[in-house]
């Protein structure tokens, strides 16, 4: 079973996402608080890591780069998941080695889909 | 008998034997003596025989030894005759040996016939009768066995109902003991009821001789009733019924399945009575055959017996028959559960929605016998979801619209987007926007979609008041019909017959007019809800804002173009004059060149320049005109000249026609013009002189001509006072460059070399650098003391380099400071032109702009929180909305997700309404409406207002007066501000907070605070409190729209007041406004 740990401040997101993750049997892990996602992302090892940018206290950009830092965990690929719509966040978010970049709002079933493609579809 | 027979047989063998033994010897004995005899007579006499003694002792002797003989010989007659009559005695021991084990149980015992006499035959009956004892035997115990391993427990009574016997099942089924209950009454074993349903059993048996089954209960040893099942039967001797057998089955079981069926059915009733959902039971004829309660109530008939379909869809036919989905024919066709969502129509033709779930009722052999329909009326959680998918397009539509209107300033662009996205939502064919022509009272078509352009020329003119879009554009008020065709209301339209239907016109409002109109059109015909109005009103609205916005915007352009234009004129005048009073040449070259040059930047047609003599005279010192003569005096002292007047008013005074009315004395070489502009010269207190222009022209003076003026005034007063000085003192070196120094944006002038030769304050004060340091070194080397210089410093060599070449530049760059501050600035760089046209400096002026930047920065923040802020609850919505649809929500999950989506389009909602509101604040739309309010009945609604969400917070709101009772201000606008307050207030404390809200008034402000004791807000936030989408440290707790202390902020500056908070983390907070006290007029 796949595993996600999806890291955003605000509670019905994660609740969204990890509804949607689960329906394709993605093991999901949820984080609110962005200073504690390290730690987790070091103990759960999970297949993909899901940020949003504005997080109060560590921002996902800057939790990406403490991830990429980490010559453990770097090759995690990393979703970014943020409001940020404009074209130069999205260059910022690439450069920091984001494998993708969704704005908001999105659609749960092609972020599952994105998420599928990334960590390989075991269902099938 | 026996042992007669055998004694007898053994004396009978003991004699025969004796005899036979005996006989023979006593013969010979006999015969032995009679031959003695004889011999012994032979010898003697003749019959002396039995006198002779020897003989006599012989046959004594004889006879002496005879007896032993006899006796032995009788003694093996006997052991003879024991032998011979052995086998009877074995048999007879034998027989009593098997009697003596049979006798211990052993049934086994067989006996061998020995002899073939009656003994034998004994024996042989003996042997019979064991066998025949042991069948007997075996199939007793087998009958016991039966009895005792029996699982039912039995009782055997007797005529009286005594228990002669149980069974071991008894005592394990009641505990009685078989030696407890051996003897006793039956009836001690029933309670009273049980005991008459025996008696009338038994008696009944009696009489009938049938046995009956019936059911009893049965005391237990430990007093239970335990209920039993009895089956009698008689037992019969001979024809005599000795007892009755009674077979007490174990009723419980049987008992509580009875109870437990009855139960489950009163469950089932209950239940589905008990249940808020509708509940019936349809049979394959679409028969209801059942219904709850709440179905039957629901409904208001007795739907049992009903059809279906004419009950729940008032049709005379299945629906199915008519091409609806039917649940119920689904489960008859596949004998599965299905679930659906149903439209039915209720007693009062209202539509209603219904979630169906019709399971199958099989019967043994799986075919479906009925249909359980389970109905939730969802008609309200329908029309939510429906409305939520249409506000969440809506506001997405809105949304998008809003961000083409805000981002873009192109208006074909806006109108046909706002055109497409409208047509797009109201799923309407096309549509025009119509601008009205104030000059010919016309509504222009200038933008359309849906119809050919031919067709468009033919309604691109319409006369204000006329058709609907000239009577919108007129009355302000939205039109719209469902389809124009047939609405009588609408007389003639070019539109009403050429296959247009649904149409709607709204208007187009701008700041205070109406500036267009908006319409929509379908070939179908359209029922304009009111929702959909309201949307279409806003979007008039907000279309007309941003047209307004454009058309400022494009002013504002204009008038930046046109400033940009004066400001660089107005730059090269004054370095042109600046260059010119700074050399050092004759004053009077000075005065009649720089009067030449102002003479002809205003277009004037005569300039001169007096001065005061000691005696108050005002003289001439310079003038245009060829051949005037320097110091004649002009105006005596008490004359009112217009000259004289600007300098006691110590202002300019511009006249736009000095004949006009006889105010001033006019000098006769100056009586042929008409405006004219006086504009005294002071240095400090001390009046230096008066320059005037004169038009032959009435003329107006422009704002900026006076502000240029005066600069110059001033530059003249300098270079005057300095060349008075230097008339006096000689050519005393001093650069008091006041109009430099007077110069908010640093100065730096160079020469030729590129020296450093002038700065003024403002440049040491924006650089740091002193005028020592600076003065007298090579330009660039100034900013070498900090390496983050170098982009500044090759900036400005840049913009010194085009300078040189004779053209002004200008660059963009970020000084750091002598103290290590980086500030943005603009570089202008402006040649020096001597008369000749050559080159003699480089002023440069660096400019300040990070109020600029920061003022710009904040708009772009601001845009990209309004796109942040929309995007979080979107994404709820459009999301959530989608697994709903998707159905990837189970629905105890659902109803979490419909709330999370309801109220994140509440918040979206309230932040679209505050940010119209903050626009219309920032645009100048909203206007105060000052009244009299009474503070005490505020504060009272306002507390009632807020009643429920104090409540639910177990709060306490508390409010105090003190010398202030009414002021003048706008009764919604601070009801709304304060009404924020409290709520914040409510939002950032614990449970059972209190709030208190004092309001008094010192000197002339209304001074209100309101006061809580919640969690209060940490130091570094409060100075971002009422920042636009601002969410502190506590916004990650509690959701709001970041808007309302804005909102609060602005309105109180509308009011010309302040705002502001005082803070504990963990004690309280305290929010203070303070307005003026307007008195009521």
């Amino acid at each position: 079973m796949s595993k996600v740990i999806v890291v955003d401040d605000e509670p019905f997101i994660l609740m969204m996402i990890e509804d949607k993750l689960k329906t394709a049997r993605i093991d999901v892990v949820t984080v609110r608080e962005s200073r504690h996602a390290l730690e987790r992302i070091r103990n759960e090892r999970p297949d993909l890591i899901i940020l949003d940018w504005m997080m109060p206290g560590l921002s996902g950009i800057d939790l990406c780069r403490l991830i990429k830092a980490d010559p453990d965990l770097r090759d995690i690929p990393i979703f970014m998941l943020t409001a940020k719509g404009q074209d130069t966040d999205e260059e910022q978010g690439l450069q920091c080695g984001v494998s993708r970049y969704i704005t908001k709002p999105f659609s749960p079933k092609s972020l599952l889909e994105m998420v599928q493609e990334t960590v390989g579809n075991e269902q099938l | 008998m026996l042992k007669k027979r055998i004694i007898s047989r053994l004396i009978g063998l003991l004699i025969v034997f004796a005899l036979l033994i005996v006989g023979p010897y006593s013969l010979t004995i006999i015969k032995q003596v009679q031959k003695m005899n004889s011999q012994e007579e032979s010898l003697s006499r003749p019959g002396a025989h039995d006198g002779n003694p020897a003989h006599r002792e012989f046959t004594s002797r004889l006879i002496e030894q005879m007896v032993p003989f006899t006796f032995y010989i009788l003694i093996l007659a006997f052991l003879l005759s024991v032998f011979f009559l052995r086998n009877m005695l074995i048999s007879l021991t034998n027989l009593r040996k098997g009697t003596r084990e049979m006798k211990e149980g052993n049934l086994d015992v067989q006996l061998d016939v020995l002899t073939d006499d009656e003994l034998g035959d004994v024996t042989r009956a003996f042997n019979d009768m064991a066998v025949a004892l042991k069948n007997k035997t075996l199939e007793l115990e087998q009958k016991n066995r039966y009895v005792t391993t029996m699982l039912d427990p039995l009782w055997v009574v007797d005529q009286e109902d005594r228990i002669i016997d149980i069974n071991p099942a008894f005592t394990r089924l009641f505990g009685h003991d078989r030696e407890d209950v051996m003897g006793v009454s039956v009836y001690d074993l029933l309670d009273e009821k049980n005991a008459l349903i025996m008696r009338k059993q038994r008696a009944e048996e009696r009489r009938n001789g049938i046995a009956s089954i019936y059911e009893l209960n049965v005391l237990s040893k430990s007093g239970i009733a335990v209920p039993v099942l009895v089956s009698g039967a008689p037992m019969f001797s001979g024809d005599q019924i000795v007892a009755q057998i009674g077979i007490l089955k174990d009723f419980r079981e049987q008992r509580s399945l009875r109870e437990e069926l009855q139960n489950s059915l009163d469950y089932i009733e209950t239940i589905m009575n008990s249940i808020p959902d509708e509940m019936i039971v349809i049979d394959r004829s679409y028969k209801i055959v059942m219904a709850n309660r709440i179905a039957t109530g629901n409904a208001e008939l007795d739907l049992t017996g009903q059809l279906c379909h004419q009950a729940l869809h008032n049709s005379p036919e299945p629906c199915w028959s008519q091409g609806y989905e039917c649940p119920t024919h689904a489960v008859f066709a596949d004998g599965k559960s299905h679930g659906i969502i149903h439209q039915h129509t209720a007693g009062n033709g209202s539509i209603q929605h219904y979630e169906i779930l019709a399971s199958p009722v099989k019967d043994a052999s799986g075919a479906v016998r009925h249909v359980i329909e389970l109905l939730r009326n969802v008609t309200e959680r329908v029309e939510d979801e429906a409305e939520i998918v249409q506000k969440n397009k809506e506001l997405t539509v809105l949304n998008s619209i809003s961000g083409i209107l805000s981002r873009s300033l192109k208006p074909n662009e806006i109108f046909t987007k706002v055109l497409e996205k409208m047509s797009e939502l109201l799923s309407m064919d096309g549509g025009g926007i119509f601008f009205l022509d104030e000059e010919t009272k016309e509504m222009v078509c200038q933008y359309h979609s849906g119809i050919t352009d031919d067709y468009a020329r033919t309604i691109s003119r319409i006369r204000l008041g006329e058709d609907l879009p000239g009577r919108v554009a007129v009355t302000g008020q939205i039109i719209s019909t469902s389809d124009i065709s047939r609405d009588h209301r609408v007389g003639w339209s070019i539109i009403k017959h050429s296959g247009i239907r649904g149409y709607c016109c709204v208007p187009v409002k701008g700041k205070e007019r109406i500036i267009g109109v908006l319409s929509l059109f379908s070939v179908n015909p359209h029922v304009f809800t009111p929702g959909e109005e309201s949307i279409l009103s806003a979007v008039g609205e907000m279309t007309g804002m941003a047209l307004e916005n454009i058309r400022l915007y494009e002013k504002l352009s204009l008038m930046y173009e046109y400033q940009q234009k004066r400001w660089e004129e107005e730059h090269r005048h004054l370095l042109t004059m600046s260059a010119k009073l700074g050399a050092e040449i004759e004053i009077e070259d000075i005065m009649n060149q720089v009067l030449g040059l102002l003479r002809q930047i205003f277009r004037a047609d005569f300039a001169w320049m007096l001065v005061n003599d000691p005696s108050g005279n005002l003289v001439l010192r310079s003038s245009t005109r060829t051949g005037d003569k320097e110091g004649v005096t002009m105006y005596a002292a008490d004359v009112t000249s217009l000259e004289r007047y600007a300098l006691s008013r110590r202002q300019m005074v511009p006249v736009s026609d000095i004949r006009a009315g006889s105010r001033f004395d006019i000098s006769p070489d100056v009586s042929g013009y008409h405006a004219a502009i006086a504009v005294p010269m002071f240095i400090g207190e001390k009046p230096v002189g008066v320059f005037t222009l004169y038009h032959m022209i009435q003329k107006d003076f422009k704002e900026e001509e006076l502000h240029f003026l005066e600069i110059m005034a001033n530059m003249i007063s300098v270079a005057y006072e300095r060349s008075e000085y230097y008339r006096r003192a000689g050519r005393e070196k001093e650069l008091a460059d006041t109009i430099v120094q007077s110069v908010a944006d640093g100065i730096m002038t160079v020469d030729r070399q590129l020296k450093v030769i002038a700065v003024n304050s403002a440049f040491e004060k924006l650089t740091g650098l002193g005028r020592d340091r600076a003065v007298g070194v090579q330009v660039c080397d100034n900013f070498r003391f900090s390496d983050k210089n170098i982009d500044f410093r090759i900036r400005l060599g840049e913009s010194l380099e085009e300078a040189a070449q004779g053209r002004a530049a200008s660059r963009t760059s970020v000084l750091t400071t002598r103290v290590g501050s980086r500030t943005p600035v603009t570089i202008t760089s402006s040649p020096i032109l001597g008369n000749n046209g050559t080159i003699s400096g480089i002023v440069n002026l660096i400019r300040d702009v990070s109020r600029e930047i920061e003022l710009d920065r904040m708009k772009t923040e601001l845009v990209r929180s309004v796109s942040h802020e929309f995007r979080t609850p979107l994404s709820a919505i459009v999301g959530m909305t989608e697994m709903l649809l998707q159905g990837d929500v189970e629905d105890s999950r659902a109803k979490k997700y419909l709330e999370i989506i309801r109220n994140e389009g509440l918040r979206l909602a309230k932040m679209v309404t505050e940010l119209l509101r903050l626009a219309r604040i920032d645009s100048g739309k909203e206007t105060l409406q000052f009244r009299q309010i009474d503070i005490e009945a505020l504060l009272k609604d306002i507390v009632n207002t807020l009643a429920a969400p104090v409540d639910r917070h177990y709060a306490t709101i508390r409010y105090a007066m003190d010398g202030a009772s009414y002021m003048l201000g706008d009764e919604g606008n601070l009801k709304q501000v304060m009404m924020n307050l409290i709520d914040n207030a409510l939002t950032f404390s614990d449970k059972g907070c209190m709030i208190q809200v004092d309001i008094k008034r010192t000197g002339n402000m209304i001074d209100i605070a309101v006061t809580d004791n919640g969690w209060g807000i940490p130091e570094e936030d409060i100075p971002h409190l009422s920042e636009r989408f601002f969410r502190g440290k506590h916004g990650y707790r509690v959701k709001g729209t970041g808007l309302g202390l804005a909102l609060c902020k602005e309105i109180v500056k509308m009011h010309d007041g302040t705002m502001w908070v005082q803070s504990t983390l963990g004690k309280g907070t305290t929010v203070s406004i303070s307005i003026p006290h307007r008195e009521v007029t």
